[in-house]
């Protein structure tokens, strides 16, 4: 039987590699359970796992897409900063946000490392990295569309002990306290953190307990290296050649842009390129994403593309290569700001998508909401003085597939086992009411396939007074279509005030609302794939009766008249 | 008199009888038999198993009964044509659910489609605030109107789900109540009689769930009453709750979800009670049949009991939220019809596809190919070919050392080496969902006995033990039917929640109090068509630290609540949480949700230990064989389960044979048969 060059079997490998696996997961629900930030455990904006001695990710649980090429970096930052022998000890616990270096990707996103020794030698690491919904700076929730430089984002972490050989480094925490709108609640995140990082160095420790060092480490090295195996597998599947795409960013929140993002993916037997040579430089608002994560998102989209199924591992990003020059608005140099950084990366992954969607229409459908669509609500309870903060991402539409409308109602390709906020929930914690949360009708994503319907959200002020912060995407550029399919629809807030007066914003902070003020966010609908007029009498019959589109759009972009069927 | 307990599986309908002398409070042995479903209609199997065993209807005192019609309804998606009453503006939250993507690289992912398409789902004005107070009443208008369109489009039940109806049902209350005037016909199920948990999303579709279910119940319900009652059986049979509990046929019929789980529920309950009865409070109850393997944790005694269930839930399917109270258990895709595969980058996978009962494992010769789990333990030696149930003496060994083989040569091993691997991989699997309900969840496996049923988990059970170092594994005596043994083991239960979020620092101990007694008022009601028991009844809260969003669920004390007692909920709160997550927080504590459990206690047999001296088990051997156990083959003594009684003992490594299932003692391992017939395994753990 097949057997590793130390000699463990191949069953134990497998069983190790399971443990492994399954120690992700466990790790993954202990920091969403324990966490503070509703960002953490209801938007799952966090990410955990463990990587072998020298940085690569040997298993991961992650709620979202964009953290994939975050927690190695951050552990190789580690490794690096401590390169002297002996540096690292065992009960450490390092904490970093830098931006620009270790995985970082804005102020709010905190790694935390733990090394995991085994007789007086690192094994590997256990990591996370979670939105902290407050580290101070400018602006209630740390998120701002105002900064022009990072220093105006918040506490910045650059990559120092936490915990130092097991005790706790009181003067960070003393810090952090002292900086912070909601110390409680950052404080509550971090011990989340730590407590994930704990329970993954102790089962790590009890696999090797049971298994021997040599053993978990061979099972480690087997698996990065299935996980080449099977991309580049994949990989040899796809068409060949360089695809190019290009697409806006409608506004830097300062009021700057439209900027061209451009990228080229050149794909061989051997190697999946992503090139954003020619995107446009870096900005002054606070949309520039840095190279880490233009990576992350480079991951993201070959792991669609190749192996979306197989458990993350590092060793299936071996075939990647991502080109870019420094100082552009993906890859972002100090002290730029990065705040809204998640703009410019989602955008990113977009662009890639768009250039391969035509050519791999089995992996890929056509253009989606491709934005988070921020909103922020936030004031103070006038009888506590307490401050209340809505802050989250919202669904909306993703793009049809050749053989079937795309999706409704759900977040962006950067999110994913994020969980909108309930109704019931928003009401009982903020001062709004929820007047509506349904699908819209606005005209777009028509084709053989629609786009799925994005939605419209009405929040009614019922405090005193408010503020509202709104970070929109494709509010200018709508989602793409594919093969005739038609555009979808731009995202957008809307403000009704009291005396019918309405302005629209895309990315803008600090708007101030009075109660009885209206907001109302519509989120795109996606794009649509194939012709509008291939569409089957049967599907434009079922979409009006359940009100999915409107008559007239029946008429004018379907070509269907005499229709006996009515909106419900 | 006699007790009767039938329960309703995938495969086969079981039974476990009984006789009770209600004066003398005796109960003789329990009996089994099992016949096989029918799946056209289940109430047939029922009256088949009952026949076959030759239960005299008419001396039936109790008849306890669990049913696959709800779940199968569901899966098979032919439930009723539901219509969705919401509040005005809500209509889509059932489409746009939480919104989620588990399956994160998929840009394809398409979301499972609602149970409501959406032109059936209408709005009405009405709404109640956050603070549980009615804003508008419903718009009757508007409400008759939407009836007299669900009358025409020819719906056949109704669900009702408002904003803030777990707070106050009034508006849910009056709509259902209008609809009743309209249309009597029709079942009609609100949101608030499901659950009073806050989150309309879940909510929601849990009345749907229900309403899907309800004529599909309600036909089910009916049928099996006329048959048992034609039969000749006087007192109304009880139907068997996800929650570990009986209700009666009415209470199921209102709100049908509730009986979505019953019978894994009554395996460990069934686990619960014979623990209880062995002086073990601390056990973990495992069942692996053909396609799946689960497990529960049982704490002091108790199943635990969670409303977070989903149904077809998966790492690429966010499935449907049912807030309907569960046994709280952990299903993995690993059982006996696993199959077994190596990817195309040389990795071995077991499960989740199954072979099921068609084609089944290769052993069985109905034109399976694939190796299973089923086929390693008959290569190995561990199930002697020539038992396999319905192919005694013609397994085709043939067919599965060359599935073998074919497996092995993907990895470079031979057969009989792949196959132990493939064991070694579907222990991997159960013990890894082991973990999940224990260590995970802070308890320690050394503090716990194994209880482990259905046809794999005593194939299973010692090993896994080890791994874990679990001290001890019990094999029930009735283990081929030990759901339906289980159900001859229950009370009357109900559940009541309550979602009210209070701050410990700041809250009216007086205003808690009212909530208990509301929820305990509303337990009693429930009741009355049963006077003559007493009924019990159990608090229990969710609670978090300010802050948090998710709880901990927390036993608390009866009696009045007063200053000191809310100070022992915090404390309680602060040593689970620290169980659980190791974290202690000096942080205030909130309630979110309010638990009540009310039990109405039903005699039920008591079981009877009959202590015997250490006896030599040679009695029962049958013969040796050849079996490949930890890499090496070595041989095993194999004994006859049915002709091992109180006082034997076996030293591993050894098999117990019975039909429906093998035992498996390996080396090193004691075993010895205790005074309620289980053989107990000691693993030396």
């Amino acid at each position: 039987m097949a057997t590793t060059a130390s000699g463990t079997d191949y069953f134990t490998i497998e069983v190790i590699q399971q443990a492994l696996a399954a120690m992700g997961d466990e790790m993954f629900t202990v920091l969403r359970r324990t966490a503070h930030s509703p960002l953490i455990f209801e938007t799952l904006d966090c990410a955990v796992g463990a990587t072998d001695a020298n940085g690569e990710i040997v298993a991961m649980g992650n709620g979202i897409t964009g953290f994939l090429g975050t927690l190695d970096a951050a552990v190789r930052d580690v490794i690096t900063k401590y390169a002297k022998p002996g540096n690292i000890a065992e009960g450490d616990i390092y904490i970093l946000n830098t931006p620009y270096e270790g995985g970082g990707s804005h102020l709010s996103d905190v790694s935390l490392i733990m090394p995991v020794f085994d007789a007086g030698r690192i094994v590997g690491y256990v990591v996370n990295k979670a939105h902290w919904t407050e580290v101070g700076g400018m602006d209630p929730g740390s998120v701002t569309t105002k900064s022009n430089e990072i220093y105006q984002e918040g506490l910045h972490f650059p990559n120092v002990r936490l915990c130092e050989r097991g005790r706790m480094n009181d003067a960070v925490i003393e810090m952090i306290r002292a900086n912070v709108r909601m110390p409680d609640m950052t404080i509550g995140d971090m011990w989340a953190g730590i407590s994930a990082l704990r329970m993954g160095e102790t089962r790590l420790k009890t696999l090797i307990a049971k298994y021997g060092r040599v053993a978990v480490e061979d099972a480690m090295v087997k698996l990065l290296d299935y996980g080449e195996a099977m991309a580049r597998r994949e990989l040899k599947k796809l068409p060949k050649g360089t695809f190019r795409a290009k697409d806006y960013l409608d506004n830097d929140g300062l009021g700057n842009g439209p900027f061209e993002l451009m990228c080229a993916i050149t794909i061989t037997d051997d190697e999946f390129i992503c090139d954003f040579t020619g995107s446009h430089p870096q900005v002054t608002g606070s949309i520039n994403a840095t190279f880490v994560n233009l990576c992350s998102r480079a991951r993201a989209l070959f792991r669609a593309v190749t192996t979306p199924h197989v458990p993350t591992n590092g060793g299936m990003y071996r075939p990647l290569k991502v080109i870019c020059p420094p100082g552009t608005i993906v890859s972002a140099m100090p002290p730029a700001a990065c705040s809204t950084y998640f703009e410019s990366a989602i955008m990113a992954l977009d662009i890639m998508w768009k250039a391969v969607a035509q050519v791999i229409p089995e992996r890929l459908s056509a253009g989606n909401l491709a934005s988070t669509c921020q909103l922020s609500i936030g004031g103070r309870n006038p009888k506590t003085g307490d401050m209340w903060m809505m802050f989250g991402p919202f669904v909306g539409g993703w793009g049809a597939e050749r053989d079937h409308d795309g999706g409704r109602g759900q977040f962006s390709a950067a999110n994913g086992q994020t969980f909108n906020v309930p109704v019931e929930i928003t009401e009982a914690r903020y001062g709004i009411e929820v007047e509506q949360y349904t699908f819209h009708t606005e005209s777009g994503g028509a084709g053989e396939f629609r786009g799925g319907n994005g939605v419209h959200l009405d929040y009614r002020i019922v405090a005193d007074t408010a503020t509202l912060g709104t970070g929109i995407g494709r509010y200018r550029y709508p989602p793409w279509g594919v093969a005739g399919g038609r555009d979808g629809t731009c995202s957008y807030a809307k403000v009704i005030h009291r005396d019918g007066s309405e302005e629209i914003y895309g990315k803008e902070s600090r708007i101030p609302l009075v109660k009885g003020d209206l907001v109302r966010l519509s989120t795109a609908t996606g794009a649509g794939y194939g012709d509008p007029r291939k569409r089957s009498r049967a599907r434009i019959e079922s979409d009006l009766k359940n009100g999915y589109i409107t008559a007239e759009e029946a008429r004018q972009t379907y070509g269907i008249e005499g229709l006996d069927v009515s909106a419900q | 008199m006699i007790r009767v307990a039938t329960d309703i599986g995938g495969t086969f309908t079981d039974l476990a009888w009984c006789e009770f002398n209600p004066a003398t409070g005796t109960v003789g042995p329990v009996h089994d038999w099992k016949c096989d479903t029918t799946p056209g209609d289940l109430a047939a199997g029922v009256m088949d198993v009952l026949s076959q065993a030759k239960i005299s209807i008419p001396d039936v005192g109790f008849f306890a009964h669990g049913t696959t019609a709800v779940i199968n309804a569901i899966s098979e998606r032919n439930g009723a044509k539901v219509g969705l009453i919401t509040t005005k503006g809500f209509r889509d939250v059932l489409e746009i659910a939480r919104g989620n993507r588990p399956d994160l690289f998929n840009f394809r992912f398409r979301k499972p489609p609602p149970f409501v398409e959406r032109y059936l789902r209408r709005e009405v004005d009405e709404r109640a605030n956050t603070r549980g107070e009615v804003a508008r009443p419903v718009d009757r208008k508007g409400l008759a109107e939407l009836v007299a369109f669900f009358k025409s489009e020819q719906v056949e039940a109704l669900a009702v789900a408002f904003l803030h109806a777990y707070a106050n049902p009034t508006n849910e209350l009056a709509a259902i109540e209008m609809i009743r005037e309209l249309w009597p016909e029709i079942p009609v199920v609100a949101s608030h009689q499901t659950t009073r948990e806050w989150r309309e999303y879940e909510r929601t579709n849990t009345a749907v769930l229900s309403a899907y279910v309800a004529p599909v119940c309600r036909r089910y319900l009916a049928g099996l009453e006329t048959r048992l009652n034609t039969a000749g059986l006087k007192k109304s049979p009880f139907i068997m709750q996800s929650n570990g509990g009986v209700t009666t046929v009415d209470r199921a019929r209102a709100n049908p979800i509730a009986i979505i789980e019953s019978g894994p529920a009554s395996g460990v309950l069934g686990a619960a009670a014979l623990a209880q009865a062995m002086g073990r409070p601390q056990t973990i109850a495992l069942d692996i049949g053909g396609t799946t393997a689960k497990c529960s944790l049982i704490d002091g005694g108790k199943p635990t009991i969670t409303t977070d269930y989903y149904i077809e839930a998966n790492r690429e399917n966010p499935g449907y939220p049912v807030k309907t109270p569960v046994v709280d258990i952990i299903e993995i895709g690993t059982g006996g019809g696993s199959i077994a595969r190596v990817d195309e980058g040389g990795k071995l996978h077991v499960g989740p596809q199954s072979a099921g009962a068609i084609p089944g494992p290769v052993v069985y010769g109905r034109g399976g190919t694939r190796p299973t789990v089923t086929d390693a333990h008959v290569l190995t030696g561990r199930i002697d070919s020539t038992k396999v149930l319905g192919r005694e003496g013609r397994a085709d060994m043939a067919a599965v050392r060359a599935a073998y083989t074919e497996l092995g040569r993907a990895i470079g091993a031979g057969p009989e080496e792949t196959a132990e691997g493939v064991i070694r991989i579907a222990d991997a699997n159960m013990e890894n969902a082991l973990k999940l309900v224990s260590i995970n969840r802070g308890y320690d496996p050394r503090d716990f006995s194994l209880v482990a049923f259905g046809g794999g988990g005593p194939l299973h059970a010692a090993t896994l033990a080890a791994a874990l170092n679990i001290p001890e594994v019990i094999i029930p005596a009735n283990a081929a039917v030990f759901s339906a043994w289980g159900m001859l083991q229950t009370d009357v239960r109900s559940d009541h929640v309550r979602t009210a979020t209070m701050r410990l620092d700041s809250v009216d101990p007086a205003e808690a109090g009212r909530l208990f007694a509301d929820l305990e008022a509303e337990a009693q009601a429930g009741f009355t068509s049963e006077p003559e028991a007493r009924v019990v009844l159990e608090r229990a809260a969710d609670m978090r630290y300010r802050g948090q969003e998710h709880t901990v669920r927390v036993t608390l004390p009866s009696g009045t609540v007063d200053t000191s007692q809310i100070l022992d909920w915090a404390e309680r709160f602060r040593q689970a949480h620290d169980r659980l997550y190791r974290i202690r927080l000096e942080v205030e504590v909130e309630v979110v949700t309010l638990h009540l459990t009310a039990y109405q206690p039903i005699a039920k047999p008591k079981l009877i230990e009959r202590k015997a001296p250490p006896a030599s088990s040679d009695p029962a051997r049958t013969g040796k064989r050849q079996v490949r156990l930890g890499g090496v083959t070595v041989e095993v003594t194999v004994y006859d389960r049915t002709r091992l009684v109180p006082g034997m003992r076996l030293d591993g490594p050894a098999i117990a044979e019975e039909r429906g299932t093998v035992i498996i003692i390996p080396p090193g391992h004691k075993a010895e048969v205790d005074g309620f017939a289980n053989l107990v395994i000691r693993t030396g753990g």
